[in-house]
Formats: C-alpha cells, sequence, structure tokens
C-alpha cells in the first residue's frame, strides 16, 4: 500500500514521504495475584508528509478504504503548511543491530500467562499480604518509510517487556514496583525479581523518620529516569529551533559533574527503542550527549536539522498518526566505580530513594523538578532502614548533576533506560514530619 | 461501510461465549499546532477501528482491529478460543436489557463542515495577540477537533450507534531572561462546535499577562502552608486525589482499602461534595453511553464528608455488589474500557473568595495546574503560579509551588468551600493503565485546606 500512496501523491506533483507501520501487540494482565486478562492490538496505519509549492502538509488514516481521502487531506494542509527546509533522504545503507528474536515472536500467549503465574507465586510464597499485578507485554512488528527520494526500508522490532507493581498496605499504601527487559529472548528470573521485592517488603515494614533538611541522598536506578528526562528535555532540536533550550550556546561546556556521561544509542542490540533507521530512514547511530560533564549536541530529525542548519542525527520519531519530531532512543547513563554497599556504608544519615511521583509535572524545561518520594528509606549509620513517607525532593536537575558523589558501577535494564545508582552529596528535602 | 452492523451481528454470533460486544470507531480529526510565528503542524487524521471483547468463565480476553473484513471473524474465534483455556473464575457480569438506540450531534456542531482556512485562521489569530505582546519569548498555540462514530453491538442485543464531537485549543506563552524560563498556559475546551471556541481574547491576554509576571516571581519557599486553590487545581485535586481512590476496578480487588473507601466512612467536613457526573451538557467528560453500553450518570463520591459511592464498570459493579454507574471508558478503539472518570468536581457552597482570604493569616493563593498523579494516598499536583496571602491580602507571585501529601488527611484539612463552581474542558486528559488522554472534565469552587505541604527550594 506504500507505493500506491507514494504514487498517487507523486502524480499530483509533490516531494512525498509514506511511514507504515504494521504491528502485533499481546498483553497478558495479572492483578492482585490473579489473572486479569489477555488482549491483542493488531494495528495498521499510514502516515503521509507531501512537499508541495514548497510547504509540508501531512494526513494519516487506518481505514484502507480511504486511501484517496488520505491523498487529499495531506495536499489541503499543505496549503497552510510549514515551509520545507529539507530534502527527503536517499537510500542510503542502515547499521546493523539486533531489534527482534524470533523466539519473542513465536512466544505463545499461554507461556506468558505462565511466568506471570510463577512470578506471582513466587512472591506470594515470600511477602503474604502483598498484592501484585504483574504485565507481560509483548510487541513485533514492521515499520515502513519510502520516499520520492528513491528510499525504500523496512525493518522488523520484537519487544517483551515483563513489569510488577506489589502493592503492601501498612501504615499506609507501599508499592514495589520491579521490571525485566525480555526482548533478547531469555525467560524471566522469576527468583532474582522475587528476592528484590521480598527485600523492599521487609524494609518497608518499619517506618521512618526524617525531617525537613539537607542530606545524601542515594538515587536507586529505578528512580533515576526520572532525573534524567527533565535534565534532557532541553537536548532536542525542537527546543534548540524555538530558542527555549537552556542548553542554547553551551555546546563544548561543561554542564554537568565530570562523572556524568550520557548516551543517546538507537543501536543498544534488544534496546525498546532501537532500529537500524529513525521514522525518517536516516541511519540510527550511538550519541555521547554528555561527555564526561560536557554537553556534546542536540538531538535532530530533518526538519530541525534544516531550520538550525545541522544534520539529522537519526533522532526522528512517530507513530504513524503524527509527523516526526527529534526525541531520543535509548539512554545510557554509563557506569562509575561505586559499589552500593560501599557507598550505602559511607553515609552517616540519608535518604534512599527507589520510585517517585510527580516526574515531568514541573518546570522539565527549566530543569526544575519536584518528586514525591513514594518508595524511600532512611540511612542510618551506613544502614537502610524504615520506609519514610510525605517527602518531597525538588530543585534543578542542572544543579543537581553539578555535584554527583558517586556513580554506581552496576547498570540496570529499564527498556529505554540503562542507568546505574546515583549518589548526590547534598539535596533538600521536605518532609511532613 | 454500509451494512456495518449486520457484518458485526454475524461475527458475534460466531463466537460462542457467555457475553461478547464490538465497538467499531470510524473518526476524523483535525490539528493545527503554531510554535512561535511557526506554523509547526496541521494535519488531517482518517482512523477506522475496533475492538472485541469476550467474557467467559470469569475471564475476559479481547483483540483490537484496524482491518474491518472476513477475517475479523476468524480473529473473534481466536479471543473465544484464548478465553476458553484459561481456568474459570467465579466472577460475573451481571446483565443488561437489549437496547437499540441512535445518538447524534446537531449538524451545526459537526467540525467537518467548518473550512480548515476558519481554524486555521482561528488559531493563528490567538497565537498573534501573544505574539504581538512585548516580553514574550514565544508561543505554542494548538488547536483540536474530533468528529467520531461509534457503533456498539453485544451478545445481549444491544445496539448503539453514538456519535460525538470535541473541539478546544491551548495557548502557551514562554518568557525568558538568561536561563530563567517561565511559561504559563491554558486551555478551553467543549463537546460542542467550532463557535464555542471563538471570542476567547480575554483568555488568551491573560496567558500572556501571567507569563510576564512569572519571570519576576521568585520559587516559593518549602514548608506548610494554608492554601486556597482555585478552581482548575481545586478540580484537579478531586479527579487526581480522590477521583481515583473511587475507581472500583482497584477497589473490588483490595479488600483493605475496599475498607478505606466503605460507603459512609467520614473524609472530610459536612460541606464536602464531589461528584462524577456524566451527564453535563456540552463537558468534556460528558456521552449518553459508555464503552459497555451502560448509560451515563450523575454519581455523588462524597456527600456531606462521608464516602457515597464508587465509579463501576459492568464487572467491578458485580464483584462489590453495587449498581452500574457507566463509568468504562476506552480512549480508543485500540484498548477495552476500564473504569475511568467523567466530569468530576467539587459542589459549590455559600463562601465567597474574600471569605478565604479573610480567613488566611499567611498562605498561599494557588492558581492553575501543570497537572498531578496520584499513587493512592500519596499525591503530588503541580501548580503553574501562586501569591503570597499576607493578612487576608494577595502580595506577590511566587513560582514552582507543588502541593503533596496524603488524601485523606489532606481531606480533613478542607477548611472553606466556595460559591463560585467552574467546569474545566480543555485539551489535555487523564491517564490510566496506559490509556490517555482520555477526556474528562473537572471543576470545583475555589477552596480552603490548612497545612499543606508545598515543596519549594
Amino acid at each position: 500500500m506504500e507505493d500506491q500512496i507514494l504514487s498517487l501523491a507523486e502524480a499530483r506533483g509533490a516531494q512525498a514521504e509514506v511511514f507504515g507501520s504494521e504491528e502485533t501487540r499481546t498483553v497478558v494482565e495479572f492483578r492482585a495475584n490473579e489473572f486479569h486478562s489477555q488482549e491483542s492490538r493488531l494495528t495498521h496505519g499510514h502516515g503521509l508528509r507531501v512537499v508541495k509549492g514548497g510547504r509540508v502538509g501531512f494526513s494519516s488514516s487506518s481505514n484502507p478504504d480511504k486511501v484517496g481521502e488520505l491523498v487529499d487531506a495531506a495536499f489541503e494542509t499543505a496549503e497552510f503548511g510549514k515551509q520545507c527546509c529539507f530534502e527527503f533522504p536517499g537510500p542510503e545503507p542502515s547499521p546493523a543491530v539486533k531489534t527482534f528474536e524470533n523466539r519473542v515472536i513465536v512466544l505463545p500467549a499461554l507461556k506468558m500467562i505462565e511466568w506471570g503465574r510463577e512470578l506471582v507465586d513466587a512472591v506470594r510464597a515470600r511477602v503474604p499480604g502483598l498484592k501484585l499485578d504483574v504485565t507481560l507485554d509483548r510487541t513485533y512488528g514492521e515499520t515502513v518509510v519510502a520516499n520520492s527520494a528513491g528510499l525504500n526500508k523496512r525493518f522488523a522490532r520484537a519487544n517483551l517487556q515483563l513489569s510488577a507493581t506489589g502493592l503492601l498496605v501498612n501504615d499506609g499504601l507501599v508499592w514495589i514496583s520491579e521490571f525485566e527487559n525480555l526482548s533478547s529472548g531469555s525467560p524471566p528470573s522469576i527468583g532474582a525479581l522475587a528476592d528484590r521485592i521480598e527485600e523492599r517488603a521487609i524494609l518497608a515494614r518499619s517506618r521512618a523518620r526524617l525531617a525537613t533538611g539537607t542530606y545524601p541522598v542515594v538515587f536507586m536506578p529505578t528512580a533515576v529516569p526520572d532525573l534524567l528526562y527533565p535534565l534532557l528535555v532541553g537536548v532536542g532540536g525542537k527546543q534548540l529551533e524555538k530558542g527555549v533550550s537552556p542548553l542554547i550556546d553551551k555546546v563544548g561546556r561543561k554542564l554537568v559533574d565530570e562523572k556524568i556521561t550520557i548516551a543517546d544509542n538507537g543501536l543498544r542490540d534488544f534496546g525498546t527503542a532501537s532500529a537500524p533507521f529513525d521514522a525518517e530512514g536516516v541511519p540510527r547511530r550511538r550519541i555521547e550527549l554528555f561527555d564526561r560533564g560536557v554537553f556534546n549536541g542536540f538531538l535532530f530529525d530533518l526538519a530541525t536539522a534544516g531550520a538550525c542548519g545541522a544534520e539529522s542525527t537519526g533522532s526522528a520519531v512517530r507513530d504513524y498518526t503524527a509527523q516526526p519530531q527529534p526525541g531520543k532512543s535509548n539512554i545510557q547513563l554509563l557506569p562509575g566505580a561505586a559499589r552500593l554497599n560501599e557507598t550505602l556504608a559511607g553515609i552517616r544519615h540519608g535518604l534512599l530513594v527507589h520510585e517517585c511521583i510527580g516526574g515531568g509535572q514541573s518546570n522539565v524545561l527549566a530543569g526544575d523538578v519536584a518528586l514525591n518520594v513514594s518508595s524511600g528509606h532512611l540511612i542510618e549509620n551506613g544502614k537502610v532502614t524504615g520506609r519514610v513517607k510525605d517527602t518531597m525532593i525538588a530543585g534543578n536537575v542542572y544543579e543537581m548533576f553539578a555535584n554527583v558523589a558517586a556513580v554506581g558501577d552496576t547498570v540496570r535494564d529499564l527498556g529505554s533506560y540503562h542507568v546505574p545508582f546515583v549518589m548526590f552529596p547534598r539535596l533538600k528535602v521536605a518532609t511532613r514530619d | 461501510m454500509d451494512n456495518l452492523k449486520p457484518f458485526l451481528a454475524d461475527v458475534l454470533s460466531g463466537v460462542a461465549a457467555q457475553y461478547a460486544d464490538i465497538r467499531v470507531e470510524e473518526s476524523e480529526e483535525t490539528g493545527i499546532v503554531y510554535r512561535g510565528q511557526e506554523l509547526d503542524q496541521i494535519g488531517r487524521s482518517l482512523e477506522r477501528g475496533g475492538c472485541i471483547r469476550v467474557f467467559h468463565n470469569g475471564n475476559w480476553g479481547s483483540a483490537s482491529f484496524n482491518q474491518i473484513d472476513e477475517k475479523l471473524k476468524g480473529l473473534a474465534k481466536d479471543v473465544a478460543a484464548g478465553v476458553e483455556a484459561l481456568p474459570a473464575k467465579p466472577e460475573t457480569l451481571g446483565s443488561l436489557p437489549a437496547l437499540s438506540d441512535s445518538v447524534t450531534v446537531p449538524e451545526a456542531d459537526d467540525p467537518r463542515e467548518v473550512p480548515l482556512a476558519d481554524k486555521h485562521a482561528l488559531i493563528k489569530h490567538y497565537n498573534d495577540i501573544l505574539l504581538k505582546t512585548a516580553g514574550i519569548t514565544t508561543t505554542m498555540s494548538m488547536y483540536h477537533d474530533a468528529f467520531r462514530t461509534t457503533t456498539f453491538l453485544s451478545s445481549e442485543d444491544r445496539c448503539i450507534t453514538q456519535e460525538s464531537v470535541y473541539t478546544g485549543f491551548m495557548c502557551r506563552a514562554l518568557t525568558r531572561d538568561g536561563t530563567n524560563v517561565q511559561d504559563y498556559h491554558d486551555t478551553f475546551g467543549k463537546t460542542a462546535g467550532f463557535s464555542s471556541l471563538q471570542n476567547r481574547e480575554p483568555m488568551v491576554e491573560r496567558i500572556a499577562k501571567v507569563a510576564i509576571e512569572l519571570l519576576k516571581a521568585e520559587p516559593v519557599p518549602a514548608g506548610k502552608y494554608d492554601v486556597i486553590i482555585d478552581p482548575l487545581l481545586a478540580g484537579v485535586f478531586a479527579h487526581e486525589a480522590f477521583g481515583h481512590l473511587s475507581e472500583a476496578d482497584f477497589l473490588s480487588t483490595n479488600e483493605r482499602l475496599r475498607e478505606l473507601m466503605k460507603i459512609g466512612t467520614r473524609y472530610g467536613v459536612d460541606e464536602l461534595t464531589i461528584v462524577d457526573d456524566g451527564t453535563m451538557p456540552g463537558e468534556r467528560g460528558s456521552f449518553r453511553y459508555d464503552d459497555e453500553g451502560s448509560p451515563a450518570q450523575r454519581t455523588e463520591l462524597i456527600k456531606e464528608g462521608r464516602i457515597a459511592g464508587h465509579l463501576h464498570d459492568r464487572q467491578s459493579a458485580q464483584q462489590m455488589a453495587e449498581k452500574v454507574t457507566g463509568n468504562a471508558r476506552a480512549v480508543s478503539y485500540r484498548f477495552s474500557p476500564i473504569v475511568r472518570m467523567r466530569n468530576t468536581y467539587i459542589e459549590p457552597r455559600a463562601f465567597n473568595i474574600e471569605d478565604l482570604l479573610d480567613s488566611v493569616e499567611r498562605g498561599l493563593y494557588v492558581c492553575g495546574s501543570r497537572g498531578g498523579m496520584t499513587e493512592l494516598e500519596s499525591f503530588t499536583f503541580s501548580s503553574q503560579y501562586a501569591r503570597l496571602v499576607e493578612h487576608g491580602r494577595q502580595t506577590k507571585m511566587v513560582r514552582d509551588v507543588v502541593l503533596s501529601g496524603n488524601i485523606f488527611e489532606t481531606l480533613k484539612n478542607i477548611a472553606m468551600i466556595g460559591d463560585d463552581l467552574v467546569m474545566f474542558g480543555g485539551l489535555g486528559g487523564c491517564g490510566k493503565n496506559g490509556q490517555g488522554p482520555l477526556p474528562v472534565g473537572l471543576g470545583a469552587p475555589h477552596i480552603l485546606i490548612r497545612n499543606v505541604v508545598i515543596g519549594g527550594r
């Protein structure tokens, strides 16, 4: 169908690009220790970009009976569309990256249900009273990009992820979340997942108090994305183009602690956002955003690169219903030298953060965060003790990352984030105690 | 497809199960985005797809699809076979009587009849108001409309065709001074036609004014404050902090939470009544039938300070032996419906805003919303700006005001409820279980809450 849409658009004297995606998603859910549902989603749709009279028009459709209307709508919007400042890329070889594993594609839904049941049973045996939600989410499908410059590329991707959230009712509600990326085809590590949930459930049984003040704070890998998200909003080419990124004129400058190296790696094998090429057909690559604290540059798609006098970094992201825009792929915070037990042992009075809520709600573009610590523990004389409640960490991530005490030596795969723990020497913590 | 209903009935008739339904949506949407002076995005989408659900022996199975052809019969049978293979559970769905109904949108409200040029001109006009204001660094303005026809058939012979419409816009102004970047936005929308978006210049002018003032505002010092919350943020509070707790799909599976939310339990003052209502004309979360074909209703969640009701789909109502409330909603045909809110609001009482201010010795008047989140008892929500209140008078503007706390304690700390209910239904919406943004309405009068933890610097 891509060819048919492309020819119809070209016949009307336009440069055109068709993005197609066809995907099958199977989601198996357990809620509160019980099997809840199995859902399938079969998605098939196309997005059409046309350049007519120097302006860009866009339409999308999942209705195969309306190919003519799809093309009409793209041309209708092109009358008002943005001035085009790029050219569609021609055919060019893409790098190799593992994006699917057959074992994932052929995995029966009943096997996914069996794994979910095994995890529920393992956790139930260790932590009576804990209610576990488990989701196994498998997606496979094909993405196609074809354009008037002769590019016609397709690739297949299969992702499989397990996420689990345990709920304990104990002096209020305690949430414990776990995640495992299974896209490489290995079965879930039930024992290790259950161990981690059990360990946190035991710690959560006692309540600890922390007064408002300034403390050393350790962000466990599960909480690190809440800090990286606002730190990286400004690296988008769109924010640069519009003059709103706080990173404008900062390329080549040391902005954060030298322990911090962050890469956007679209070529990580089995990363949830990995692909040989981006949503415009431009080859994906590994981009070092911060190198030992120094800001290296922005992420671009074709349009923002054109507007900023740069080249696309192969960072276009989209689904078929939307035009591309520059976006992150898989984010890697490179490991440091710190061991968790040694780091904790050195803290006399501090806070350990496993999970937060409220990320992304403050003025994230400026780097501001206001995180409600939904799962955190007091560290006292080097030991992790009881659970803290009603605790907030607010500040600016550029300021926070400017002074990092330690970066962990072990990385956790959280799907699109690949991160170790991070310790800050002094953060302001507000509590009700 | 002209003969859609008989075809879908045919698909359903091939499913051997205790219950099955199928929902097909056909929609047309237009979106326009301005960033600064430039038109950033303009696009139209033509969607068609559906979702089939099968319930058997206490288990659900479902599949969504885009292709509506003979293969659908095979997909329906596959879903039924998958459900059949699962161990039986004692759950039931209850039953609904056979029904045939059709809900239409007045022709004058159909945004498909409005030329694209008019939609473009309107959002450009609002965006230009911001751009022409001295001190504004850049803007983002967004127009969105949607016209949707949903066809629902169930194995209980319920056959409903429902049209729905939404038009809305959002404007954001951004100001910058060195590394200090501030922004303010507001949004408006109705389940009504294009004309409801016209003549909104005063709202847009206010956006520019606040964004400029924010640049000079200092971050609020962290601590505990008495806070007066404006109707928008109070509506977000009602939705985020309390509404989600009332969603019975979660309660029905957790005995101890059910105990916390037991009907009759007191959590607030006598004046506090919180309602979730799907029947308010023009409001964003209104509809005639939910996505399981149950009629929408008005449901009291808290009445005079005590828990009065929960929000249900068919399954959760059976599990808790309560009445179906018509809260089963799906964000699109790609999803099965789950329990969601509609228009959630705090009922107005006798006090005016001056009465509330007079009761605050030292506190904050907190306005607007950047969104909020809950993990049941814990909530966090961010305002757009606030003003210090000193001896009953509003003084300087402060920013970065984030409220957090425990919902049960906070409800008890509501001290005064105003008389000025305002409902909101702009762009954006609610997210839950990966389904978002779902159109919801929310609102409240001004309210005064004592001793709220404010995260600041």
